[in-house]
């Protein structure tokens, strides 16, 4: 405080005081020797983890007692064209696998959120734009606003009996007649309509996007039928509201749906298709023959020719697609006129699994030339990394947006008019449609609560996503991933930076927080700290434990740890449960040679200034004592660089656990015969150090500027 | 997207399940170098957004790192970067030479220099990068002279800063 006035003199004065007693007070509590609780960064993560029990044990893995509830559905869903409305009738046959009595059930109503009475839009704090779409104005401020909610019209016993039932927003409690015993099943009927709606204008995921040409819509449906809540041993029941952006926790089951459309249009969903030769053409039928045997490039099952002269029409007449699915976790379609459609078989370990795409005359050729390779090069990378892909297909529609569901995924992207596109787009379309796939592993398959913890299948598959794009091409332009990409969200303002393990709708900076540190973080442990065997080994594990079951992020740490033999707890709590960044520097470094007395060798500075000795003693190595710092908090490996005289390096790695007695600074000899000229810290920027400023003795003194500078004067 | 972009990211990024870079912040580094009288200047920001900004404020189509790039597009930058970025030292405004950009990836970074500056007590940076067409827009600014370093997080609500090395 530089501004007294005399004024203030007397109460400074007393602050003065107050703060003397404290400091005196302090000073007399550090004498005593205050104790305190273990604050070393490398302590057990056991407080921060749940205690293991049978169902999930202490190697990660799911113990003897583990049990998962299953629920089969049997829907008719009709969709009509015109009023763009979805209306199903849907029997559920939820299945209580777990030892305990239920008293009711839940039920996910998530096209609440689109509710004309919907909470999410009262929690987001706004102010006034200074433009707006027409349509976007009517629907934020006009008392007409989109109504896209359920409208339930019955929900009944199997007998057709009236069931109880109590809807608190995005979520419904079935008021069970008597508690569903242990083991027992329980079958019951909804009937339902809803607007859909387009998602150009109101957003989100699925709904329509309108073709003004003639009218077409697209439509990519999705979360468009009540679902079961997840009832586990971990949330109980996972009933936790929806409000938009933290997505499912899910059960898997069998569903046989039967999808209603106008008969022009082309549909891809969730499933076997049970009745081919009812709703596709003779020549789609034959090609598709062809293209299930065809390993290298896509087959056209409908062109873009026959796709242009079905978008003219507008037919009045249906049909009926029947689908059966096995075992997933949710179900979702996408269905237009306009959809050409292409498909690829893929050889996983020898099974033939088909890659298909569908989209409009707008996405191609840009979706012609890369949708389907993307899809098939997901299921190649990421079954080498996990496990088989065990479904029969794949499918990336253009969806114009980014989304997943099981089979099917809706993506992004479109080329010029001219039929032209960048890389940039090209690039753009091919790694979001790499990620959407990728989603079939996480969380569609390893099933983990994404309600809770977005990062375990974002950030998971973020980094998977990352190994399928360098396959794909080795070229490719990643953006995400990497320990450099992730430095400038670590290193931001703290106060808009959350842990990794905070609930999904919480984090700032959604993109980083949930999918981009996460990616890294596996990435690190991949190529820095645990090496590639190891980690792809216990990253395998984790996968296959855990497929078609709830893994939680205990499980993953745990299994990481436990395949691998390499304790990790000091990483998961610095990566996962802090905001903390890296940084470690050179502080000092003092130079020596020996000289050999009688028994004894003795250690002589160099005390002259920089690496370089005033005098060389042809009989000695010569010795370095770095002192490395750490103004960052969390604890890494000190990469080391040295660059000799004669041009030559050699690089020493010192684990992270060189930190456990000293968090601040740590001291270490380095020895070698020939004369060192130069050192530096992390010379691959593999540990997202924040400040590179430090990283070199003696310090760096051209900087980025004068870099550029020569650079550009060539 | 035929609708207000800036209007559409702000509603829709948080709620979408894909994977954009989206949060809005830029880097502007300011140096100052005593041995040559200059201060220097490294901004870096997204791509996308710098694209999106200039391509509507000028009506251009920058296609930045394609074939189709726009050629001579640093007359663009450059004028774009003197319209939204401003320099007081000693109270005295201050121009700077455009030195040039690079890319890195989804990054863009720019080069600037004052020149003839002698060791001064007070520097004034306005930075209004990319602040009108996403309003959640942060700008993390630095500034180091000798060993202090000073920063601030400029933004709509406050686009200026004075550092002091008094």
């Amino acid at each position: 405080m530089n501004n007294h006035s005399p004024q203030n003199n007397t109460f400074m004065k007393k602050i003065g005081i107050v703060l003397f007693s404290l400091v005196f007070v302090a000073s007399s509590f550090a004498q005593a020797k205050q104790g305190h609780t273990n604050q070393n960064k490398f302590r057990q993560l056991k407080q921060e983890l749940p205690t293991p029990n049978a169902e999930r044990t202490a190697s990660g893995a799911p113990g003897k007692n583990y049990t998962q509830q299953r629920v089969d559905y049997i829907m008719d869903i009709v969709l009509d064209d015109e009023k763009s409305t979805i209306t199903g009738s849907e029997t559920i046959t939820y299945h209580n696998n777990s030892a305990d009595d239920l008293e009711y059930l839940w039920l996910q109503l998530d096209q609440n959120m689109r509710a004309a009475d919907s909470k999410t839009p009262d929690i987001q704090p706004n102010k006034v734009p200074s433009k707006l779409s027409k349509s976007r104005f009517k629907n934020t401020y006009t008392e007409s606003a989109f109504d896209g909610g359920f409208k339930i019209m019955s929900v009944t016993n199997a007998d057709g009996s009236k069931l109880s039932h109590t809807i608190n927003q995005t979520m419904m409690r079935i008021n069970l007649p008597k508690p569903l015993a242990s083991g027992n099943t329980f079958k019951f009927k909804m009937d339902w309509w809803y607007n859909i709606n387009n998602h150009k204008i109101e957003g989100l995921r699925s709904g329509y996007e309108l073709f003004e040409e003639n009218g077409n819509k697209n439509y990519v449906i999705a979360q468009f039928y009540p679902r079961m809540c997840v009832y586990d041993n971990v949330e109980g029941w996972q009933n936790e509201q929806f409000w938009g952006r933290s997505e499912f926790a899910l059960e898997f089951g069998d569903y046989t749906v039967n999808i209603t459309t106008p008969d022009d249009h082309m549909l891809g969903a969730t499933g076997i298709l049970k009745n081919e030769s009812e709703v596709l053409t003779k020549k789609e039928q034959k090609r598709l023959a062809i293209a299930r045997i065809t390993f290298d490039n896509p087959v056209i099952i409908r062109t873009q020719e026959e796709a242009k002269k079905i978008e003219k029409g507008n037919s009045k007449k249906t049909k009926t697609w029947k689908f059966f699915a096995k075992n997933v976790r949710d179900y979702a379609f996408a269905t237009s006129r306009k959809f050409i459609w292409d498909g690829m078989a893929v050889d996983i370990n020898g099974k033939t699994v088909m890659a298909y795409s569908l989209y409009s005359k707008e996405a191609n050729p840009l979706y012609g030339d890369h949708s389907t390779r993307a899809v098939a090069q997901t299921l190649k990378t990421y079954s080498k990394y996990t496990f088989d892909y065990p479904y029969h297909k794949a499918i990336s529609v253009d969806g114009q947006m980014g989304m997943e569901y099981p089979q099917i995924c809706f993506n992004p992207g479109r080329p010029d008019a001219d039929g032209t596109y960048s890389d940039k787009v090209k690039y753009r379309m091919i790694k979001v449609t790499i990620h959407e796939v990728g989603h079939n592993f996480f969380p569609m398959i390893v099933n983990s609560d994404e309600r809770q913890w977005t990062w375990m299948d974002e950030g998971l598959n973020s980094y998977m996503e990352m190994l399928a794009e360098l396959e794909y091409d080795k070229n490719f332009p990643i953006t995400r991933g990497y320990p450099k990409n992730i430095v400038s969200y670590m290193s931001g303002n703290q106060d808009k930076i959350a842990p990794i393990m905070t609930k999904g709708d919480n984090v700032y900076n959604f993109g980083s927080n949930a999918y981009g540190k996460p990616a890294t973080a596996l990435w690190i442990l991949r190529e820095t700290i645990m090496g590639k065997d190891l980690f792809d080994h216990a990253f395998r594990t984790y996968s296959q434990r855990w497929m078609f079951k709830h893994p939680s992020p205990a499980d993953f740490f745990r299994t990481m740890e436990d395949a691998s033999g390499i304790d990790l707890d000091w990483f998961w709590r610095g990566w996962f449960y802090t905001t903390d960044v890296s940084d470690i520097g050179i502080k000092s470094v003092k130079k020596y040679q020996t000289n050999s007395v009688d028994n004894s060798v003795e250690f002589i500075e160099d005390t002259s200034e920089g690496l370089g000795f005033s005098k060389k003693d042809e009989n000695s190595k010569f010795y370095y004592e770095i002192t490395y710092n750490k103004p960052g908090g969390l604890v890494m490996p000190i990469i080391v660089e040295f660059t000799y005289k004669d041009g030559t390096t050699e690089r020493k790695t010192y684990p992270a656990q060189i930190w456990r007695y000293n968090d601040a600074e740590i001291t270490k000899v380095f020895s070698s015969s020939k004369e060192i000229k130069s050192i530096k810290l992390d010379p691959d920027l593999e540990t997202a150090d924040v400040d590179t400023s430090n990283n070199s003795f003696p310090k760096d003194k051209t900087d980025q500027f004068d870099q550029f500078k020569k650079k550009i004067k060539g | 997207m035929r609708l207000n972009k800036t209007f559409l990211f702000l509603f829709l990024i948080p709620l979408l399940s894909f994977s954009a870079h989206k949060y809005y912040l830029s880097l502007t580094q300011v140096t100052f170098k005593p041995a040559s009288k200059t201060v220097q200047v490294i901004i870096n920001v997204f791509m996308d957004d710098i694209e999106t900004a200039l391509n509507s404020d000028y009506k251009i189509d920058l296609q930045l790192t394609t074939k189709k790039e726009l050629k001579d597009n640093d007359i663009y930058f450059k004028e774009y970067l003197k319209e939204k970025l401003h320099f007081k030292i000693d109270n005295i405004a201050k121009n700077f030479t455009y030195v040039g950009k690079e890319y890195d990836a989804d990054l863009v970074y720019f080069y600037l220099e004052i020149e003839n500056v002698n060791e001064f007590k007070t520097i004034e940076i306005t930075n209004n990068i990319l602040i009108k067409h996403f309003p959640q827009q942060q700008n993390l600014t630095k500034c180091k002279v000798g060993e202090k370093h000073k920063s601030i997080l400029l933004t709509k609500k406050e686009n200026s800063t004075t550092f002091k090395y008094e």
